[in-house]
């Protein structure tokens, strides 16, 4: 019993440890951009990811440092990644744009319908973890005033109570709902970032195919479908091909 | 624009063709030649000769020939009389392919006898294609016999291991022992890697001095000189430069005696006795190999831009106290020797709210032949916009000195510069109102990075899907349906037990009441009240589900008047009540009361039982 206590100890200890020595690379990578060095403050952040560990504050400063090295494309892919963890981040978006203005394409975005652009921010509203917990909080008040409804005697009291829980319920499951889909597409990673220079974009997944047109370094790609080693790719602009998947990297 | 050079050499030819005579039949051409140049095969027998067979000439162009000429001539020496004739056969010829090439020999008979010349070979090097059958027109027909060793133009570079951006000189001489005159400079070099100045102006003389090379006089006239300064590192080639002269070939011929009417030859038209050829001819100098060195990486200033050499730097400012709107004047000077022309405006960052404009660049700079030197000077106009006290950070300038082979940085002073509110005519707070300014953007730029705590989690682990997320969702659901069934049950228990009571209520009063009328007499009446009030407050207790301590006359009154029971009926209640309080005190027959209260209280009890139904 006494050994497993402290094998339990030790364990703990050394997971704290294991974060410490995380953050104090990251603070590391912080002072190496704050001296300008770059490339080491990209190690530093590489470092870090290397171990599993991930944020969206992290993936942010490494796209800062690729920007600031000139690496467009990876900075691009960084902040995307960041953009996903923490879609509310005004810095962000910010320097995504900043970054998406250095890149050769000029990919004009296929206006949305209205209905369509509304679900888009609200799915972009809050971030994965928000959603849960939101889920969680509504669905705890619903119970709160369900039992307030049931065991209040005033009929007025038990009125108030059975709307508001009732709408309570709606916002629990809908977050759920947001939530799970926000997972499916956190864990599938549908978004490519083109890597190579520039990329023929093929009528079908065959070297002798029609070329169709040609993507540059930096642009954000949807894959839809994979076949061998080619992926069938949607640009913002609505125009589809097939790429080799070596061109890419998954947001 | 033609310049001509002269120099007075006398040659003294010797022609061999003297005393015992031996029969020699030689072809001569000159062995290096260019594609497209016009040259002369000549074979010469000095004797008499006939049936000249020319050699199968391929390769090469024959413009003109065989063409013969002859010439004789009988000298009296010490009273000895010598004779001789020559008999040329000439080829005018044209190259054009680059290579070696060798021609057979060309043969003649003489007395009889069939003569082999020797065999002739001729270098063809790629030409510059100058020589355009045009310029030949002017060149006399001459001998050809213009020897590499007498007129040659020499490239000499004054260091050939110089820095990157170290001033070198490479100077051009033409050596010469005949007279010469340069009719110009064909092709001047592109000094690719370079940056390059003339250093001699056109209508400056030439340096003209002796030199000797290895016993051969020459005089040696240095016709160009530039300033270089290499760009790049590294190997660095430098082709040739290519002049046309035309050369005087004098030759001072024998004063011939009168009897020989063929003693001169056709050309020769000068008097007593001297001929002059002009011999033209394309020269060119060596190529010149410079071995660049790279400037040292050690220690260089982050604003060093490339200048080397020796320099000086003088700031100046005009003033330092103005109005708004007045202008500011900011000069740099840099005074020195090297590459001058190649510095660039010094970088000054002026507050923002300074009106700059691109520096005037004024030049002094000379370029004599020991080498480019002067002063560059970068003169800024800045007008300040508003008032206040503006800092202008220091300048720099950063070379390569040669000399101490180091970097060195100098720099201007700070200025502070205080801008005092302008003319009364252009007031700025008159401005502000109707002349508001839109923010200007200097710049655009990323925002700088997340500083502060981080939350790192493991990557593709969220909190949405993980155990606990699911557990607090179930715990509360849980929790809940814990308390509504654990709340369920103690209602279920309570409503039984008031149940149980209210069914009992009539029974246990009953009883009571039973108990009490046993104890109808006198003696025990204390007994028998207690049993009537016990029944009545009980059996209320029981039906409504009261406690005893709640119980009172008021709260039972509430409880009846609840369940909707007759008003008289609770009166009667009540009265009840108190008739069993008091009659224990009243005086009277005290059996009979008893009777009446016995009576009244199971007529109440039987009444409100009646009523609750």
């Amino acid at each position: 019993m006494k050994n497993i206590l402290i094998l339990c100890a030790f364990l703990l200890l050394s997971l704290k440890l294991m974060a410490i020595s995380d953050a104090g690379m990251m603070l590391k990578g912080n002072k190496a951009y704050k001296e300008g060095m770059f490339s080491q403050a990209i190690a530093c952040y590489q470092e870090v990811l290397k171990k599993g560990v991930a944020s969206a504050e992290l993936y942010y400063n490494l796209g800062n440092a690729c920007f600031k090295s000139n690496d467009i494309p990876s900075a691009i892919l960084y902040y995307e990644k960041a953009k996903k963890l923490h879609p509310d981040n005004e810095n962000i978006d910010f320097n995504l744009k900043v970054a998406n203005s250095k890149i050769a394409d000029k990919i004009e975005q296929v206006p949305q319908l209205f209905i369509k652009r509304w679900w888009t921010a609200l799915f972009n509203l809050l971030s994965l973890d928000s959603l849960a917990v939101l889920s969680i909080a509504s669905f705890v008040l619903f119970l709160v005033l369900v039992s307030i409804f049931l065991f209040v005697s005033p009929l007025w009291v038990r009125k108030i109570a059975f709307w508001s829980s009732a709408s309570f319920l709606l916002l629990s499951v809908s977050s759920f709902l947001i939530a799970q889909r926000k997972h499916h597409a956190l864990i599938a990673q549908k978004e490519a970032i083109v890597f190579t220079p520039a990329v023929t974009v093929k009528s079908s997944p065959d070297e002798n195919s029609v070329d169709l047109f040609v993507v540059h370094e930096g642009a954000k790609v949807m894959l839809l479908d994979t076949i061998g080693t080619w992926q069938e790719i949607r640009i913002g602009n609505g125009s589809e091909g097939w790429i080799k998947a070596v061109d890419t990297r998954r947001i | 624009m033609k310049k001509y050079l002269i120099f007075g050499i006398l040659i003294i030819s010797f022609i061999g063709r003297l005393a015992a005579q031996e029969v020699q039949f030689t072809g001569s051409v000159s062995s290096v030649v260019e594609t497209g140049e016009q040259f002369r095969l000549t074979y010469s027998l000095n004797s008499n000769g006939s049936n000249f067979i020319g050699p199968a000439i391929q390769n090469f162009l024959v413009l003109a020939g065989p063409s013969q000429s002859s010439s004789s001539s009988v000298q009296y020496i010490n009273g000895r009389v010598m004779q001789s004739s020559t008999i040329s056969f000439s080829f005018i010829l044209q190259a054009v392919q680059p290579g070696t090439y060798t021609l057979p020999p060309a043969s003649i008979i003489v007395n009889g006898k069939k003569m082999q010349s020797n065999s002739v070979s001729i270098k063809v090097v790629k030409g510059s294609g100058n020589s355009s059958p045009g310029n030949s027109k002017n060149m006399p027909a001459a001998g050809g016999n213009l020897s590499e060793n007498d007129v040659f133009l020499k490239a000499v570079p004054s260091n050939s291991n110089p820095l990157q951006g170290e001033q070198i000189t490479v100077t051009y001489k033409l050596y010469t022992c005949l007279p010469v005159s340069m009719s110009g400079i064909d092709k001047i070099p592109s000094y690719q890697g370079f940056w390059s100045q003339d250093l001699l102006k056109e209508k400056d003389k030439f340096a003209q001095y002796n030199e000797d090379i290895n016993g051969q006089k020459y005089i040696v006239a240095e016709i160009r000189k530039v300033a270089l300064f290499p760009q790049k590192n590294g190997k660095l080639v430098i082709d040739p430069l290519q002049v046309t002269i035309v050369a005087q070939l004098q030759k001072k011929a024998k004063r011939n005696s009168f009897n020989d009417p063929l003693f001169d030859n056709l050309f020769d038209d000068s008097f007593f006795g001297s001929s002059v050829q002009n011999v033209q001819k394309i020269l060119r100098s060596n190529a010149i190999s410079i071995d660049v060195k790279p400037l040292p990486a050690l220690n260089r200033p982050a604003d060093f831009s490339g200048a080397v050499g020796s320099f000086t730097f003088t700031p100046f400012i005009d003033r330092t106290t103005l109005k708004a709107n007045e202008a500011l004047t900011l000069r740099f000077t840099i005074t020195g020797k090297g590459n001058l022309n190649l510095i660039e405006k010094p970088a000054i960052i002026f507050p923002p709210d300074f009106e700059s404009y691109d520096p005037k660049i004024i030049d002094n700079i000379s370029s004599s032949a020991s080498g480019v030197s002067g002063s560059r000077t970068f003169e800024y106009l800045v007008i300040p916009r508003n008032a206040g006290e503006y800092t202008i950070k220091p300048v720099s300038f950063s070379y390569f000195d040669i000399g101490r082979n180091t970097y060195v940085r100098l720099q201007s002073p700070q200025y502070t510069i205080w801008v005092q509110r302008g003319e009364s005519t252009d007031p700025l707070s008159n401005n502000r109102g109707t002349d508001q300014e839109d923010i200007k953007y200097l710049g655009n730029d990323i925002r700088y990075i997340h500083i502060g705590p981080v939350q790192l989690s493991k990557q593709g682990d969220f909190f949405f899907g993980s155990t606990l997320f699911y557990l607090l969702l179930l715990l509360p659901a849980l929790l809940f349906s814990i308390i509504a069934l654990v709340w369920k049950n103690q209602m279920k228990k309570r409503s039984d037990i008031a149940f149980m009571r209210n069914k009992k209520a009539t029974q246990i009063a009953t009883s009571r009441l039973r108990k009490a009328k046993t104890h109808l007499t006198a003696a025990q009446q204390e007994i028998f009240y207690n049993e009537i009030s016990l029944a009545l407050w009980g059996y209320m207790s029981d039906k409504f589900n009261l406690r005893l301590s709640e119980l009172s006359t008021e709260s039972v009154h509430e409880a009846l008047h609840q369940k909707h029971v007759n008003e008289e009926i609770i009166d009667q209640f009540t009265e009840t009540l108190h008739h069993c309080e008091y009659a224990r005190f009243a005086p009277g027959d005290k059996s009979t009361i008893m009777e009446q209260i016995y009576n009244e209280a199971l007529n109440i009890i039987t009444k409100i039982e009646h009523e609750l139904k």
